[in-house]
């Protein structure tokens, strides 16, 4: 069973995207297969260089940045969202990948959530 | 057998079991209403219903101390009620539910707090009984905030 977790909405605004990024590491944590596709303001999490500090948050540059070691296949970036915000691949953390929002990728998934 | 009925077959869930995970909290959402409904149509439709899980503001769900008017439906209750009468697992996340607020009394003795507030037969647990039940190959649907 794979999952694609969507977040769609931007970080440190609310709780709900760092909710569902506990999801993912919770799928990973129990072996089963899970990437994250970041989508609309949702692909700001993936920027380098946050600092949270001001906002008395933790930095979600660094829980993003262990996804890999802790087993999240894929930290995907919806790539019409990256044009409109303005980032290229050298903008966004190392594993992410720019990739198209369709059919086509959620296809692959067994399983796919939004965050809420 | 009808069309509509040849096409739920094909749907991923396992033998009609459905796992609902609530997000949005009650009175600032609709989301536990419409999965209440939801749940309602599920049993009635002869399927049936594994686990359900409240993730984020949907733990709020979970209060004994919510009290609306009385000219108002009591959400906590009535679902406390259905998933009672039905013998349905009622799950809240351990760590959304520490956040929110919303402690048994394991949680208040191990944390020194001064009271807890979990409705039975709701119990507070980590994500894996949602993994488990993700995994099994239940239909798992999410009833969030929405706009």
């Amino acid at each position: 069973m794979s999952t694609l977790i969507i977040i769609d909405q931007p970080p440190y605004g609310s709780w709900d995207g760092r909710e569902a990024l506990d999801m993912a590491f919770s799928l990973a944590a129990f072996d089963q297969p899970v990437s994250l596709l970041f989508c609309g303001a949702g692909v700001n999490w993936l920027r380098k260089g946050q600092d949270a500090a001001k906002v008395q948050q933790k930095s979600i540059e660094r829980n993003l940045s262990a996804a890999p070691i802790f087993g999240v296949e894929a930290l995907l970036a919806d790539s019409d969202a990256c044009g409109r915000y303005g980032l290229a691949e050298t903008d966004l953390l190392e594993h992410a990948t720019i990739t198209d929002f369709g059919p086509e990728l959620t296809d692959r998934f067994d399983h796919v959530a939004f965050a809420g | 057998m009808s069309s509509s009925l040849s096409e739920q077959t094909k749907t991923p869930a396992a033998a009609g079991v459905f796992t609902l995970v609530i997000t949005g909290a009650p009175y600032s959402s609709q989301a536990p209403q419409t999965a209440l409904q939801f749940a309602h149509a599920v049993l009635a439709s002869g399927k049936r219903i594994d686990r359900v899980f409240l993730y984020g503001d949907g733990v709020h769900l979970s209060s004994s101390l919510s009290t609306p008017p009385s000219d108002e439906l009591n959400l906590s209750e009535a679902w406390a009620s259905f998933l009672t009468e039905n013998n349905i697992p009622g799950v809240a996340c351990i760590a959304s539910a520490l956040r929110r607020g919303l402690v048994n009394e394991a949680e208040m003795q191990r944390y020194e707090l001064t009271a807890s507030n979990l409705r039975a037969p709701f119990e507070i647990a980590g994500l894996g009984e949602w993994v488990d039940s993700a995994a099994s190959g239940s239909r798992v649907l999410y009833f969030h905030k929405g706009g």
